[in-house]
């Protein structure tokens, strides 16, 4: 094949490559972003032009507190996902391939059974008459059953499940990236345990901690199912309340406009975890 | 020493009874519906008084299940196709295109998956209300693929970006066309990458919940829909018989998942 | 008796089927440069990491001063190390990261901040102090992993085949780097390495690893001109083996003949070897000469190839048995002669020459 032919094929790539990017591009444009969109613009103008969807939502102190509980509830379950999943990242970067291949077939079948399937279990489990609280009377632990569901207890320990992996898989990256040889100086040079945590181990772990933490809160931020199921009525979240404007109450107007401060709320954070860690890793566990 | 496995002395056993105790939280409501599914007392309680098949036989029994089961792999399959080719099309761009804004709209393409879903499945629930594709088969179609594209362009456009073009500059060099080389050769080489996608979107529309709720009609919904209104309504253990087929099915998918992997990468 | 300040006592080390060290037992003067030289997966870090704490020997002892070390783990153990991937703290800045052993150690303020000024001009770093590791180049790395491990004044520091990952310029000013501080500091230096001429470079005394065990230690001076074994005079310089059969010994002076027929006598033997016993006969290429100087033995060669090297000339000659050995006369000396293409005679010494079994 002479020269100029290979060229003669090289020289269209570049439009045949944006010819492929047309597909997604209509799809998620015509399907998402309009969509969106006019969501946004029926905020604005449902029942009638202007603010004062806003401005219910941000005065009424209902609605603020309903925003507190997302807060908290996100902030909750990013502090004990952050914890529990450490010392487990920890382990899995460092144990035999052999033991290491069954936590992760562990990990993987939690985190692929269905959504529903994982939270109806959470429902049976901590209900009053449930297995968590009889084992805990039958061991003589407590008196009286805990309440356990339909309150921040329920919703942090269902949350928190579902959360895990997301924490787990990226931060053993993160772990199997450090030279196992600077904790071996850094012991040499005197640190303690304790001290090599502190001064190396964490420190070189908390960009992962870090990207893993925000990809936590921002999920949690807008998760529905988990929160309607597990949480009480008077702890409800954002994600519950939009719903219920649209479905129940047919507030479109007012449910618009508290999904526009939840988007707006999630993709500032988005692009704050984009500035940590990078456009690629911060969407590459999946 | 701190990432040393066999240095670790009293911490290593701290910290794998822990891992343990996660591991077996992780499991917990896995197992435990697959035993309370098997369990005699309509009450759900555990340990069950006796065992009993009679919550599959009343799954069985019930056509709604059925038609939901075959609702929701209809839906999924068809998600998988469709985001599968929409992605593969567009991470060939994303990934060798050399045109300005393309982080831009990679990150565009994959907002879908970090908006909240609930802000999505009210909007398009009322786009599609308008345009008269509510609870159709079509308009399921259409808000899952949109889902599901970030969970086949990431897999794919990693494997892409793994793959050295110049193996495919070397077929077209040996007198293959652009085309020919591509499907002969980059194709097979990212396999892995297509066989994730082909399987993260079809678990995305598969389990999806929140857009189901919504787009759901009386005569169309799937099997997430129908067991959120079970759920609802009460905790039959009919939800754990259907939920333990879910689990094993889960249990398939990795396993066939795992050796397709295996095969493919040897 | 004196005490020995650093001894090793049988030390074993068994990874399932493989024994990685066999028996090693050696003692450590204080303020030595002992160099472990072998190839690799021949015990010599495995010894190295035991010492440090890193593995747990299967049996044996490491004492310093006449006290165990085993018991002790590695933070406590008070030895610095330089690795051969750097490993300094990434997040750290450079003075922060030859702070750091002080740091842990509760030093006040003062004295680490002037400990770490000393230790930056000692490795000739005191303009870098603020940088981060990712912004040094490789062997501006190792002097500051270097100045780290030096910051606590251990009393011996362990380098893992420090250089390995440098060019071979900077190697040469890191070795001259060490071979300085070692002067000034007097530190007891445990250094591991599979390359002889760094060995031989650096060194007071060379342990010479080979399957888990010493083979020879002794000076560079020892192991070059009296090896041990035939392993140690192939490992330690370069080396001709021609193939030979022993005749007789006689007070430590042997006669051969070699493959084409030739008697040589006064052979240094290396051990006892039987009438007719195959043996091989290991001659350096330095050692041969153009000219026949008294008593010297003859070879007669073909010369095949010939090439020039500044200092030296390299002759590949062939003998008339066929087998190619490596010739290398001094230019100066060379020069002078003719070594032109074709048959002519070699001249060596053969109480330079060494014998081993086959």
């Amino acid at each position: 094949m002479s020269v100029e032919a290979q060229q003669g094929i090289a020289a269209p790539r570049v439009p045949a490559g944006l010819s492929g990017l047309l597909p997604a591009l209509i799809l998620i444009g015509l399907f998402f972003v309009v969509p969106v969109l006019a969501l946004l613009l029926r905020s604005v103008t449902d029942p009638a032009p202007g603010l004062q969807n806003y401005a219910a939502l941000l005065g009424d102190g209902t609605y603020a507190r309903v925003f507190f509980n997302t807060f908290l509830v996100a902030f909750v379950v990013t502090i004990v996902t952050v914890l529990v999943a450490f010392p487990v990242a920890w382990m899995l970067a460092i144990m035999p391939p052999a033991l290491a291949s069954i936590l992760f077939g562990i990990i993987i079948l939690s985190m692929w059974t269905n959504l529903l399937t994982r939270t109806y279990a959470w429902m049976v489990l901590l209900q009053r008459t449930g297995v968590i609280n009889r084992a805990l009377i039958g061991a003589g632990i407590i008196d009286q059953p805990l309440p356990l569901i339909n309150n921040l207890t329920g919703v942090t320990i269902g949350m928190v499940y579902i959360m895990l992996p997301f924490m787990i898989l990226p931060l053993v990256g993160t772990l199997r990236a450090i030279d196992p040889m600077t904790l071996r100086a850094a012991a040499l040079c005197g640190a303690s345990p304790l001290a090599a945590f502190r001064r190396i181990l964490l420190p070189l772990s908390l960009p992962g901690i870090a990207a893993g933490g925000l990809m936590v809160f921002v999920m949690s931020l807008g998760y529905f199912v988990t929160p309607a199921l597990l949480g009480g009525t008077s702890n409800m979240m954002l994600a519950e309340m939009i719903a219920q404007m649209i479905q129940s109450l047919l507030n479109w107007g007012l449910g618009s406009a508290a999904a526009f401060i939840l988007l707006v709320v999630t993709m500032a954070l988005y692009a704050l975890q984009l500035r940590l860690v990078g456009a690629r890793r911060a969407v590459g566990g999946a | 020493m701190l990432l040393d496995y066999d240095r670790l002395g009293w911490l290593k056993i701290a910290l794998l009874g822990f891992t343990a105790l996660v591991a077996a939280f992780l499991l917990l409501p896995v197992v435990f519906i697959v035993l309370l599914s098997f369990g005699s007392s309509r009450w759900l309680a555990f340990p069950p008084p006796g065992w009993t098949l009679k919550w599959y036989q009343e799954l069985f029994a019930d056509p709604s299940w059925i038609e939901a089961a075959l609702t929701s792999a209809r839906i999924a399959t068809m998600t998988a196709i469709l985001a599968v080719t929409i992605g593969l099309l567009a991470s060939f761009a994303l990934v060798r295109g050399q045109f300005r804004g393309r982080e831009i709209l990679r990150g565009l393409l994959l907002t879908p998956m970090v908006l909240p879903v609930v802000v999505f499945a009210i909007a398009i629930y009322a786009f599609f209300l308008r345009l008269g594709l509510g609870g159709t088969t079509i308009g399921f179609v259409v808000a899952h693929t949109v889902l599901a594209l970030p969970f086949a362009i990431i897999p794919i456009a990693t494997a892409l970006e793994g793959f050295d073009k110049s193996i495919e500059d070397a077929a077209i060099v040996c007198g293959a066309s652009p085309l020919q080389a591509k499907l002969r050769i980059t194709l097979p080489s990212i396999r892995i990458g297509i066989f994730s996608a082909a399987i993260f979107s079809f678990l995305a529309s598969w389990d999806e919940v929140v857009v189901a709720i919504f787009m759901a009609s009386p005569t169309l919904q799937t099997l997430p829909v129908k067991i959120w209104g079970s759920l609802r309504s009460d905790l039959t253990p009919v939800i754990a018989a259907a939920s333990s087929l879910l689990v094993a099915l889960t249990l398939a998918l990795m396993i066939v998942t795992a050796l397709l992997r295996r095969k493919l990468q040897t | 008796m004196t005490q020995p300040f650093l001894s090793i006592r049988k030390l074993r080390k068994v990874f399932g089927a493989f024994t990685a060290v066999h028996d090693v037992t050696l003692d450590i003067p204080k303020g030595q440069f002992l160099t472990f030289l072998g190839p690799s997966g021949s015990g010599k870090s495995t010894t190295l990491y035991a010492i440090a704490g890193f593995q747990d020997p299967t049996s044996g002892n490491v004492l310093l001063q006449g006290k165990s070390l085993l018991s002790v783990p590695s933070h406590k153990r008070n030895i610095g190390m330089v690795f051969q991937r750097y490993t300094l703290f990434p997040h750290l800045s450079v003075a922060e990261n030859v702070a750091f052993p002080l740091r842990v150690r509760r030093r006040p303020d003062a004295e680490v901040k002037r400990k770490v000024a000393d230790m930056l001009s000692l490795v000739r770093l005191e303009n870098f102090a603020e940088r981060l590791p990712a912004a040094l180049s490789g062997g501006q790395q190792q002097r500051v992993a270097l100045a780290r491990a030096l910051a606590y004044d251990p009393p011996i520091l362990l380098m893992d085949e420090p250089l390995s990952a440098l060019d071979k310029k900077l190697r040469e000013e890191i070795q001259a780097e060490i071979r300085r501080i070692h002067r000034e500091t007097g530190v007891t230096i445990l250094y591991v390495t599979h390359d002889q001429e760094e060995a031989l470079h650096l060194s007071d005394r060379i342990a010479l690893f080979r399957d888990g065990r010493i083979e020879q230690i002794g000076t560079g001076e020892d192991l070059y001109l009296r090896p041990a074994t035939d392993f140690v005079a192939g490992f330690i310089g370069n080396s001709n083996f021609l193939a030979a059969e022993h005749l007789e010994t006689v007070s430590g002076a042997s006669t051969i003949r070699l493959a084409d027929g030739s008697l040589v006598s006064g052979i240094n033997a290396n051990g006892s070897f039987e009438r007719g016993q195959k043996t091989r006969l290991m001659i350096r290429p330095e050692a041969f000469r153009l000219e026949r100087s008294p008593n010297n033995a003859e070879l007669s060669v073909e010369i095949v190839d010939i090439a020039f090297y500044g200092e030296r000339r390299r002759i590949v000659a062939r003998t008339s048995a066929g087998q190619e050995i490596d010739i290398r006369p001094t230019s100066s000396m060379a020069a002078t002669q003719d070594t032109s293409p074709g048959r002519r005679r070699v001249f060596f010494d053969p109480g330079g020459a060494f014998l081993f079994p086959a």
